[in-house]
């Protein structure tokens, strides 16, 4: 009797085993590229360049702006769409921010706030146009991209407009320059304290919220979703404003860090946020997928493009490099167990 | 001179049911064969072998007196056989010639598509079945009736020796159907033998030449139809004799609680196969079963779709009144917040998220009362997920596994057990034990009369009528989207059902 029972239930446990490796396979791939990370990093003295805590610092910062835009696109991609316009609206908030700040002498925070509304709004626009009128999100954020960049270029007057501080008159406020700043002894990156703080609230969000299973649901199987009384319209306007307003956020981060809001920032920013989020296991059909692995999705192609660098390797190589690293993650997925 | 076409002994098994059994069919050349039976009887595998949809079976088949064995539908074709099915299959963004000669376009010389000549042979062919219809007009466009017209003409043009039509009247108007049957005798004339299923006895007795009867996979009976009268097809096709006894219903239930009154519904963009409400009045109480039946296309789905506020928009008349208050569903949060839950007839594609655990697909519907503020307390829904599935019997390992690896019995209780964790007053149930094995079955009815002892209301559409029988207390028949009969279960029987679906009964007056 025992006999059978163990016969049943080692399957049963050997597809659990098989199935926490592809759900956190990002973490792994993560852990991989890591690894080969420090075998071909180049030496100096004896020391491991890319363990340094400088340039781990470096790898994360770098990744910060396309992670908080990933966080976004992991909540669209999770109810089945997509969101193209995550970079034009980037682009939109890094040249409010110089606007209202430099040219308009408007304070810190009324310039943060009505930059985040503005992201926020544009998404749930967009939410809108995609739920209840009920056109494709690729299509609607296709058009979206368009808008966001031609406000973006008339708001500007079609070029960058440089921040400099101070408390005259066209200069941005000192308090904002602290963005940029590092903390923790000059080590850590106040952009990666702000894409920590998103991650976690992300991951924290999607475990406890009632919101979330709604969201999950709807990705899931939307009709299913619907008859069951799950606010369909709600929860997509809502997931399409969370990733605008995400998208301005990494805006205004990447204001500071480059010290001007440019209309042309922030291009093809959207696909590496898709590719942050598709590396990390995130299931484009929608339904299936974590913050968690997206934030791993990240940090692997952040990794790669830094040990690349490191060892000067030609950038183009590194498109290749980084596009079959999608392939092979979108491959891994294929092997998924299902039901 | 040979029989057209003769099937001998064929036989037919999809797994442990017998789906046809030695059955012998022969269609004569200018024939109209009716072929009978109720769902599952057998009559729509046996036509998928002729027309070679299906091609492994027992048996034999002959065309002409000469042996055939199609290897698949063009072999069939090829042999001059054409069948229209039910579900229509056209292509609704080409054009009604360009649907007509789907995968066979007319050519110019230089091989481009001869749109002209097409057009101008699809008005012909829409002619000669007295159809005036735009030959370039989207398929989309028509009228469900008239799209099934298109069809009619597409088979007609493969000039085919044998044509099989299933169910081929059902959306059209009487005057399109008078025309159908004015193409039908002319083919006839022309010499081709016509496979005709229907479930409606006034046309056959106008049409058909001769008629047979499926029971249960197996040859019933062959007869002149002008000869039996309908009490006597009835009784062949159910196996029992018919007794017909109208009564009111049980009143020893409990309180009122849904009444709908003339519910009409005119939808703005009409959907091919769908019959919305058309003057369904009705009532149930707390604590009774009511059952619905009908022919498929009779309206029963499209019912709770309404009285759940799913179908699609359009202008709705009647009234509904839930505990003497009228409402207007609006939609599943409007019609779950009321006490109406809704369990759907597919529950792969309506029902489940089938890569989502069992603890997600059967607290989604409650969600907001597990915790506070929109957070989920993970002990109060693992409570409530476990009471349920202790409450259904749901055979499972954990309730993290995805729903996709029960069984379908066990998916469906999952189903029924989210809707009950809403704790509804009338729940409305559309084919519930479609694909559920016989012992999940049998705890589906249970769980239904332990419902309904506690005093919930349940309205069960079905086509099964045994299971209409022998579950509720009171059936209504839905006939062309509205209601033309009532039955106490416990003086009447399949054979009534059966009978007042397919309208032979004269039912004015009954309640």
């Amino acid at each position: 009797m025992t006999d059978v029972q163990d016969r049943v239930a080692a399957p049963a446990e050997k597809t659990s085993v098989a199935a926490t490796l592809f759900r956190f396979q990002s973490v792994f791939g993560l852990i991989v590229v890591f690894v080969a990370a420090i075998i071909f990093s180049p030496r100096k003295n004896g020391e491991i360049l890319f363990v340094s805590a400088d340039n781990l610092a470096n790898v994360v910062r770098a990744v910060s702006e396309i992670g908080i835009i990933a966080v976004g696109m992991t909540f669209v991609i999770l109810i089945g769409g997509i969101d193209l316009s995550v970079g034009a609206v980037l682009g939109l908030a890094a040249v409010g921010s110089a606007v209202l700040m430099v040219e308009n002498d408007w304070g810190f925070l009324p310039s943060v706030v009505l930059v985040l509304a503005i992201g926020l709004v544009f998404g749930a626009l967009q939410g809108v146009a995609t739920a209840m009128i009920g056109i494709q999100s690729f299509i609607v954020t296709l058009a979206g991209l368009q808008i966001a960049r031609g406000l973006a270029r008339i708001w500007s007057g079609g070029q960058g407009v440089a921040i400099a501080y101070g408390d005259g008159p066209k200069e941005a406020p000192t308090s904002f320059a602290l963005l940029g700043e590092r903390t923790f002894g000059g080590l850590v990156p106040i952009p990666v304290i702000i894409f920590a703080v998103v991650a976690i609230a992300a991951v924290v969000f999607l475990r406890v919220s009632a919101f979330s299973r709604h969201l999950y649901a709807v990705g899931g199987n939307e009709k299913a979703a619907r008859l069951s009384g799950v606010p369909v319209v709600r929860v997509k306007i809502a997931v399409f404003a969370i990733c605008g307003l995400l998208a301005s956020l990494a805006g205004i981060v990447h204001a500071v860090q480059l010290n001007q809001g440019s209309p042309n920032d922030g291009i093809g920013y959207e696909l590496d946020a898709i590719a942050a989020v598709v590396i990390g296991g995130t299931s484009l059909a929608g339904g299936r997928g974590s913050v968690a692995g997206t934030v791993a999705g990240a940090l692997l192609l952040g990794v790669l493009n830094n040990i690349l660098a490191l060892n000067n390797i030609d950038s183009n190589i590194q498109l290749l490099i980084k596009g079959l690293v999608i392939v092979a993650a979108a491959a891994l997925q294929r092997l998924r167990p299902t039901s | 001179m040979p029989d057209l076409v003769r099937m001998s002994a064929i036989g037919k098994r999809y797994g442990g049911v017998q789906a046809c059994h030695e059955v012998d069919f022969v269609l004569g050349a200018g024939e109209v064969h009716a072929l009978l039976g109720e769902n599952g009887a057998g009559k729509s595998t046996l036509m998928k072998i002729l027309s070679g949809d299906v091609t492994e079976y027992a048996g034999s088949i002959a065309i002409n007196g000469a042996p055939v064995r199609f290897g698949g539908p063009t072999d069939a074709q090829a042999a001059g056989i054409a069948m229209i099915h039910q579900e229509l299959d056209l292509v609704p963004g080409l054009s009604v010639a360009d649907n007509i000669f789907l995968g066979r376009e007319l050519r110019t010389p230089v091989r481009t598509v001869d749109r002209r000549r097409m057009e101008r042979e699809a008005r012909e062919l829409l002619d000669r079945s007295g159809v005036s219809l735009d030959p370039r007009r989207p398929v989309g466009e028509l009228r469900v009736g008239e799209q099934q017209l298109v069809t009619i003409a597409k088979a007609i043009s493969l000039d085919a020796r044998v044509l099989i039509m299933d169910e081929p009247t059902s959306a059209l108007t009487s005057s399109e159907v008078e025309r159908l049957f004015d193409v039908i005798r002319e083919l006839r004339t022309g010499g081709v033998g016509i496979v005709y299923i229907s479930h409606r006895m006034e046309e056959i007795a106008k049409v058909a030449d001769r008629a047979t009867v499926l029971r249960n996979g197996k040859f019933v009976t062959s007869f002149d139809p002008r000869e039996l009268s309908t009490a006597e097809v009835v009784e062949a096709m159910v196996g029992r004799p018919v007794q017909t006894m109208f009564t009111t219903p049980d009143s020893d239930t409990g309180d009122e609680l849904l009444r709908v009154e003339n519910l009409k519904l005119k939808a703005r963009r009409p959907r091919p196969g769908r019959r919305d409400p058309d003057g369904i009045s009705l009532t149930v109480r707390a604590g009774e079963i009511v059952g619905l039946a009908g022919l498929l296309g009779a309206g029963r789905t499209e019912l709770l779709e309404t009285l759940y506020g799913v179908a699609p928009g359009g202008s709705r008349t009647g009234r509904i009144l839930l505990q003497g208050k009228a409402i207007l569903p609006r939609g599943p949060r409007h019609a779950l917040a009321q006490g109406i839950g809704f369990v759907p007839e597919d529950r792969r594609t309506s029902g489940l998220v089938l890569f989502h655990s069992i603890l997600a697909n059967t607290v989604v519907s409650s969600l907001p009362s597990y915790g506070r503020l929109g957070v989920i307390a993970r002990r109060m829904e693992r409570a409530a997920s476990t009471r349920m599935a202790d409450r259904l019997r749901l055979k499972f390992g954990r309730l993290q596994d995805e729903v996709g690896t029960l069984s379908g019995g066990n998916q469906q209780k999952v189903v029924f057990g989210r809707m009950l964790l809403t704790e509804p007053k009338l729940l409305l149930l559309d084919e519930p034990t479609r694909g559920v094995d016989v012992g999940a079955k049998a705890e589906i009815y249970r769980l239904l009369g332990e419902l309904a002892a506690q005093g919930l209301g349940v309205l069960l559409a079905s086509s099964e009528l045994p299971e209409l029988v022998g579950v509720c207390d009171r059936v209504v028949v839905l006939r062309d989207g509205r209601d033309v009969a009532s039955f106490s279960t416990a003086d009447s029987g399949e054979g009534d059902l059966l009978a007042a679906a397919m309208g032979h009964l004269d039912v004015e007056g009954v309640q």
